[in-house]
């Protein structure tokens, strides 16, 4: 008996599945004409992203286009259910944010469609933001940031002065993560911003040793870094330039060192095989044009990574982003390839050195 | 004559009973082996393949022991994992015992209150943990302000943080673990041993502890397993050096896409795992629980005999020391002594909740404490949120479906081993606690694949089936613990009587195992209602939970939103459960009022 509800059960999965099957295989004709009134499923970083994006991309868009854009909030790193989608054919989402490191990590899994953005299509675009499976759309930039009311008298202005624990003392905090980290330990130890890759790793983590008894807190996430900062549980931290601007804006006072800032870089992702991929394409497209871009800084302090969009914002805000000239000069890319070589080793080695 | 009849009468039912039971694990069984062990199974084999192609290799493995730091963090885990059983079941023991003493009514009150930080989101409470024990913390600042201490207390960001964090997570749990099972102690058996002269620490500990030992063991086993698998509370309390093997599987899940060595990091965990079970097992009798205590008895003297020995240990020091504390406070004052104790628990449960209320109608767009002014914007921001209102329906809503899922599965399990004599019994019983022991972040990948093929992604159905397999553990062993103790003769009687196999169920044992079967639906509710890592999997951000949404939403900032939702939820739960209590009692002192007559 049981046996017999079993197995028409699975007779009518295999049914809906075979249905499922036809469905996909008509789906490239009926998609194309859904899509021009259809919509996406765009998959941001959510929190601050998901008004900044709605204002500059996603409205505009639709008013555009016709399309549709539904936003939802991905996850910090979205690599595992992105190709758990493409595996499975299960296109939730139509095109996803993307870091590099993540945007490498899929690439070299061949999880992403191609987008074909000519660098005609969007003047301005820096060359970093251009490939032809991603399109960068804004810069976030891993700096340091202090506390005014504690260390307003000897301010540190370099990650020479962040190790410096005789002359600016102070509560220390860093990510527990080798990423950055390690160049930072670097810069610290007197490595110039345009020599640091590949990364020295012995010399790394020798200037490691040296601060590691001064650091109170290893933080691993950026809600965290920016509560750390806000309550005054510590004095100088490493953090994302959003996270410290949020709580500088909020009424802390605190102040962003761009000095040996190292900035990367997030843009839209297309699942491969998505049966709604030219809608995404087009959406990609959009959003790398200037005046898109300007509207997003509104709400999220990430640079635009069409640097023309500077020419519609305010100078307040502007000199807050990462890509403003003026700060720009003073950082350096973070090397996705050096990272995605590296990344499995330094994590290990990393963790052995954090717990011993 | 009549003795025979009577014989015969007994044993036909009794024997139609005994040839059963079994196969009321059928249910359970089936879902788990779909549910949970294949697709489960389907990812932990990626660890034996070849990263690309798929042939069998074994260089995951050889990873692991090609270096120190995977063993290393394995033995923190445990170490935290077990300080955190420990602290919950010795620090929950004497709250239980008080508990179970109560009057029905008032106790049905105070267990509300035990219940105060299930309510609170373990997001938020970390958070509220933060605020308090941090170096410019409310703590530190009565210290300073009291004059106690010249310098900040180091309390958040090492070992004490993340103890802290996990206790106070774990001793609902444990105490409502416990409670069950010491409500089904007769209590004439500690004014028996009174009477026959022994000293309150003896009668406690010779009597009463050991016909607690199985709520006792239950709650041990499950706080140990359940605190195996946290990663937020050492990810934000902890220190350098806390870091447990959760947060790095899911680190290789997420960040590095290399699920063949998370698979082989979560073989490597389970094996652990089992192999814990199966030691404490012998010291400590965790099959008590699944009621193998009785027939075997040979192989484990010695393991036993240590028991016994540290539980022969444990009465002399608590009698000297009893008697001690009684002639220098006099009885009059260490009588009030547990009272104390329990007002210090309660304390400690609620703290963080209390904290989190004031932060809801906070100005600010920090967690702060104080606030530096009281707005409502955040309750603005969560009920001008279609987003934020569907979550909280759908929580309530899966959590509830699930509960009972969990509950009407996981306690028809409990049941057929709690009457089988199978030597599968064992073999079945480790297999419902499987799910708390395996990281979520590999049933949830696992799963994801699975309903993806069902069609089963970013729906209702999915996240209730996902939330059930990880509930089904707790309401399995919350219904198993108070079997224990179940008078079985009962249901024969009943059998006796002319019932049929469902009525003495219907009848008899649920009616009489009533506290156990509310344990687990509360524990299963909750399991679902504050899980966050099947739901991003599944949910894929379409079909969002509660917990889901505020992982979000404090992605890049956190904002008091999470303190205003938490403050509804609250008042949410706990209307729903004075309503439910409400409803509860009225039939019940109707049957009561029947009884007497």
């Amino acid at each position: 008996m049981s046996k017999n509800t079993q197995f028409s059960i699975s007779r009518r999965g295999l049914i809906a599945a075979a249905g499922g099957l036809v469905a996909g295989l008509a789906a490239p004709m009926l998609i194309r004409t859904a899509a021009a009134a259809g919509q996406i499923t765009v998959a941001d970083p959510g929190g601050p992203y998901s008004p900044g994006f709605r204002k500059g991309f996603y409205d505009p868009f639709e008013k555009a286009t016709g399309i549709k854009v539904v936003n939802v909030a991905r996850e910090a790193e979205p690599t595992a259910q992105f190709k758990a989608m493409v595996e499975t054919r299960s296109y939730i989402w139509d095109v996803c944010m993307l870091s590099l490191s993540a945007r490498d990590i899929l690439i070299k899994q061949n999880l992403l469609e191609p987008i074909d953005l000519k660098p005609g299509d969007a003047p301005g675009l820096m060359p970093e933001a251009l490939t032809p499976l991603w399109v960068g759309t804004d810069v976030y930039s891993t700096v340091f940031a202090y506390r005014t009311d504690r260390l307003g008298s000897k301010p540190p202005q370099s990650w020479a002065d962040f190790w410096d624990v005789q002359r600016i003392p102070g509560r220390r905090s860093l990510r527990k993560n080798p990423i950055d980290t390690l160049e930072q330990a670097l810069l610290a130890d007197g490595v110039p911003l345009d020599k640091l890759y590949p990364l020295d790793i012995e010399r790394a983590f020798k200037s490691l040793d040296r601060i590691k008894p001064h650091i109170a807190v290893w933080w691993t996430g950026g809600a965290q870094s920016s509560q750390l900062l806000q309550s005054g549980e510590i004095d100088m931290i490493s953090l994302w330039n959003a996270r410290a601007q949020a709580v500088i804006d909020g009424g802390t006072p605190a102040k962003i060192v761009w000095n040996q800032g190292l900035y990367s870089i997030e843009g839209w992702g297309i699942p491969k095989g998505c049966p709604r991929a030219d809608a995404a394409r087009q959406f990609a497209k959009f959003c790398a044009s200037a005046d898109q871009q300007a509207l997003f800084t509104e709400f999220l302090s990430y640079g635009p990574t069409n640097l023309n969009a500077y020419k519609s914002i305010p100078k307040g805000r502007a000199q807050s982003l990462p890509t403003y000239e003026a700060n720009l000069k003073l950082m350096t890319i973070a090397r996705e390839d050096w990272w995605s070589a590296n990344r499995a080793a330094m994590n290990e080695r990393f963790n052995a050195w954090i717990l011993a | 004559m009549s003795a025979a009849t009577l014989a015969s009468r007994m044993a036909a039912p009794y024997r139609r009973f005994g040839s059963g039971p079994l196969w009321f694990a059928a249910p359970g069984i089936a879902f788990l082996a779909i549910f949970f062990l294949i697709p489960v199974l389907r990812l932990l084999g990626l660890s034996v393949q070849e990263a690309s192609g798929g042939a069998l290799t074994g260089e995951h493995y050889a990873r692991i022991s090609g270096t120190d730091v995977y063993v290393r963090v394995l033995l923190i885990t445990f170490k935290i994992a077990g300080l955190t059983a420990v602290f919950s079941v010795v620090l929950g023991y004497p709250l239980a015992y008080w508990l179970s003493r109560l009057p029905a009514n008032m106790r049905s009150r105070m267990i509300l209150l035990v219940m105060v930080p299930f309510w609170t989101s373990y997001l938020v409470k970390t958070f509220a943990w933060m605020v308090m024990l941090g170096h410019t913390g409310l703590i530190n600042r009565m210290i300073l302000g009291l004059g106690l201490s010249d310098e900040p207390l180091s309390l958040l960001h090492n070992e004490i943080g993340v103890m802290v964090g996990m206790t106070h997570a774990m001793l609902p749990l444990a105490v409502l673990t416990m409670l069950p099972v010491m409500n089904g102690i007769d209590r004439h058996l500690t004014q028996a041993a009174g009477t026959l002269g022994a000293a309150p620490g003896q009668s406690l500990w010779f009597v009463y502890f050991p016909l607690s030992l199985p709520g006792v063991a239950a709650a041990g086993l499950l706080t140990f397993i359940s605190s195996l698998g946290f990663f937020i509370v050492p990810a934000l309390l902890g220190g350098r050096r806390e870091t447990m093997l959760a947060q790095l599987i899911i680190a290789q899940v997420q960040e590095m896409l290399n699920w063949a060595f998370a698979g082989a990091l979560a073989v490597m965990m389970l094996i652990a795992a089992l192999i814990t079970c199966w030691v404490y097992d012998r010291l400590f009798g965790l099959s008590t629980l699944s009621g193998e205590v009785t027939e075997r008895s040979g192989g484990r003297g010695k393991a036993r005999g240590i028991g016994l020995a540290v539980l022969g240990a444990l009465v002399s020091i608590s009698v000297t020391l009893g008697g001690g504390v009684r002639r220098v406070l006099g009885s009059r004052i260490s009588a009030w002594l547990l009272p104390a104790y329990v007002t210090a628990i309660f304390v400690f449960l609620v703290a963080p909740a209390l904290i989190v209320i004031p932060i809801g109608f906070t100005s600010s767009q920090f967690l702060e404490f104080p606030p530096p002014g009281y707005s409502l914007r955040w309750f603005g921001v969560y009920f001008d949120s279609p987003v934020w209102l569907s979550a909280t329906l759908r929580s309530f809503g899966v959590a509830l479906v699930t509960a009972m899922l969990a509950t009407t599965i996981g306690g028809l399990a409990a049941l057929a081993l709690a009457r089988s004599r199978s030597r599968w019994r064992g073999a079945i019983f480790s297999f419902f606690l499987a799910p708390m022991i395996v990281p979520r972040i590999v049933i949830a990948v696992g799963l994801f694949y699975l309903f993806a093929q069902l069609g089963l992604v970013a729906t209702d159905i999915g996240l209730v089936i996902g939330h059930t397999v990880l509930a089904l553990p707790f309401a399995f062993v919350a219904v198993a613990a108070v079997l224990k103790n179940y008078d079985w003769r009962l249901d024969q009687a009943a059998a006796v009587l002319g019932a049929n196999r469902f009525q003495v169920l219907r009848l008899v044992t649920v009616p009489l195992i009533k506290g156990g079967i509310v344990a687990a639906f509360l524990f299963a509710f909750i399991t679902s209602f504050d899980e966050l890592t099947i739901a991003i999997f599944i949910s894929g951000g379409i079909k969002t939970t509660l917990p889901k949404q505020m992982w979000d939403d404090m992605i890049l900032q956190l904002n008091p939103t999470l303190a205003a939702v938490s403050v509804v939820v609250f008042l949410l739960v706990t209307c729903l459960l004075l309503l439910a209590e409400r409803l509860r009692r009225r039939p019940h002192s109707a049957s009561s009022r029947i009884e007497t007559h």
